[in-house]
């Protein structure tokens, strides 16, 4: 792959002219998130601040990793220049094959270079940000990876789920009660009133923190399909304070314990849909128990907004192709999944090789099985190009029908996304809200010879004799 | 000189209750390194500063972080611990059951 870290991602981005030093001190409290943010608007490189006020020399904030499809390819190996079609087929080709992680001494992981335990434990000794004027506080963990385990099965689950720092010890998420980690905190350590051990990651390699974000099934190993992503196994340590395998490579661990019967405010937060949808809330509580970092440690951050950014860009790949996964293992015609940055996680692309509303109806009963992050999906014949938004847009300008291609279901409370913007208050606080098919697809019983329109493109429309004629005088006709 | 805190609430007529000792998660302005540390602290509170003479000043925020244009006064009177007792998601559960 060219890296192995976070560090070594850099270089390769000063190399391709993707990342720029800020050597001018920059401070923690909202400059740093405004600059990403603004940067992100811009379609701009990924920022390295390398002095950060309050805080000693060496100590850095790394900024929009993923935030370019540029930058995506650049971190799989890719071209810089790989189209976007490309960069989800090389992604979908290498998830399916997992590569085991390798798991290293102590003396050989980097973010052991510094230990603090204990009572030296202090969350302020890093330059977490404040990331958005009006936030709940300094988000110590928005572009990162937590690591808990499912302490029956053995499971080991990644994730990417904000965290703020609450105090000096003392850190308040708010994972969503059917994500992953909501789900083994609810069912495994709750009933018991067990504290659940937890690792908060910062600055492993990006293609990591990718698949942290990803959707992946229960039980699947985030760690192995990251090494087939990267094509090598992710080297992975033991934790000091629990039996956690974390990135040994990253620039900073907190390890730590979600509190069974402890609670604090967490948020409000400017989050991924491009607004700060919820308020405070009473969230979850982490007591830290040790802080490893790397000497001259990188925090990384990602001033989430409208898009593009990371989680907009490079977060939807891995979900999509998610998606694609689950529609196969429910028998659907399914061809291609795309999601595109703008969409942020809330409209879904699907082409499939038959449609009608029966289709449909089952591409909703298997994406909203568990929850329902999604709540709008266009559904495609396989002669539109799913990446190419203007024939998704003409084939839903003509072949939606307004009345019968038009299907809306509830969501029950519990499963839809709290922080979708044009939920009312009330279901975003009971996680309720709604999804809409919007079926572009010829209706399967239409009879092709006589009902189906024929498509008036050079492709279709022409006779092969005449496209092969007009092909072969191209250059005749001085076009 | 009078310190900075920082309060986010749902309903300003429910929680910033004048007059009385109330429990609150503040956080803490101070700059530096430690700025927004959260505090759970019993306090009195005064939208008009004036009326809590040697009171520090609280800013306020909506539950969703806009700000409220007057700042109000606060008086610690004590600390009250680290975290509150509750479980996870406690509120969350309970309205989505």
């Amino acid at each position: 792959m060219g890296y192995k870290d976070l560090r070594e991602f850099i270089q390769i981005l000063e190399k391709t002219g993707d990342v720029v030093h800020v050597k001018k001190e920059v401070d923690w409290d909202e400059e740093a998130g405004a600059i990403n943010r603004r940067v992100y608007e811009m379609g701009g490189p990924a920022l390295l601040f390398e002095r950060i006020k309050d805080y000693p020399k060496g100590y850095r904030i790394f900024a929009g990793s993923l935030g370019t499809y540029r930058r995506v390819a650049i971190a799989m190996g890719l071209p810089p220049d790989t189209t976007v079609k490309e960069i989800f087929a090389e992604y979908e080709r290498r998830s399916e094959k997992p590569i085991k992680p390798a798991i290293i001494n102590k003396d050989k992981a980097p973010c052991k270079e510094n230990i603090l335990l204990g009572e030296e434990v202090d969350l302020h000794i890093l330059p977490a940000p404040m990331v958005h004027t009006g936030d709940g506080g300094r988000y110590i963990g928005t572009w990162d990876l937590v690591v808990c385990k499912d302490p029956d099965t053995g499971w080991t689950n990644w994730g990417m789920y904000r965290f703020m720092v609450y105090n000096r010890r003392y850190l308040t998420g708010f994972p969503r009660l059917n994500s992953h980690m909501g789900m083994i905190l609810h069912q495994k350590y709750m009933p018991k009133k067990e504290p659940m051990p937890m690792a908060l990651v910062i600055g492993a390699d990006p293609i990591s923190h990718l698949i942290a974000s990803a959707s992946l099934r229960k039980e699947v190993s985030e760690a192995e399909v990251a090494g087939g992503l990267l094509q090598e196994p992710i080297e992975l340590v033991r934790c000091e304070t629990n039996d956690l395998l974390v990135p040994a490579r990253a620039e900073i661990v907190i390890e730590g314990e979600v509190l069974p019967d402890k609670t604090g405010q967490e948020g409000p937060f400017g989050e991924f849909p491009g607004y700060r949808t919820e308020g405070i809330r009473m969230g979850v509580t982490c007591r830290v128990k040790a802080i490893t970092f790397r000497n001259s440690p990188i925090l990384t951050l990602i001033s989430l907004g409208v898009p593009p950014d990371d989680n907009s860009v490079a977060t939807p790949i891995a979900s999509a192709l998610a998606v694609k996964k689950v529609l196969q293992r429910h028998d659907i015609p399914v061809v291609d999944v795309y999601s595109p940055p703008h969409a942020v996680l809330h409209t879904l692309i699907v082409s499939v090789s038959r449609g009608g509303r029966e289709v449909a109806n089952q591409i909703l009963d298997a994406i909203t099985l568990r929850r329902s992050d999604w709540n709008k999906v266009f559904i495609v014949d396989d002669d539109i190009d799913i990446f190419d938004l203007g024939q998704v847009l003409h084939a839903f300008s003509v072949k939606c029908h307004p009345l019968n291609g038009v299907i809306i279901r509830k969501i029950e409370p519990g499963k839809a996304h709290a922080l979708t913007p044009c939920y009312t208050s009330e279901e975003r606080r009971t996680m309720s809200g709604g999804i809409v098919a919007l079926d572009c697809t010829w209706p399967p019983e239409w009879p092709k010879e006589t009902h189906v329109p024929t498509k008036n493109s050079f492709h279709d429309i022409y006779s092969q004799e005449i496209k092969e004629k007009v092909l072969k005088n191209w250059k005749d006709y001085g076009l | 000189m009078a310190k900075e805190y920082l309060v986010f609430v749902e309903d300003i007529k429910k929680e910033l209750l004048e007059g009385r000792e109330i429990l609150l998660t503040i956080k803490d302005l101070t700059p530096g390194k430690r700025k927004y540390e959260n505090r759970i602290v019993k306090a009195i509170v005064s939208s008009l500063p004036d009326k809590l003479p040697g009171g520090d000043i609280l800013r306020v925020r909506s539950w969703t972080g806009v700000l409220y244009p007057k700042p109000w006064a606060i008086k610690i009177v004590e600390e009250a611990g680290e975290v509150v007792p509750g479980i996870p998601h406690g509120e969350t559960l309970l309205k989505s059951q």
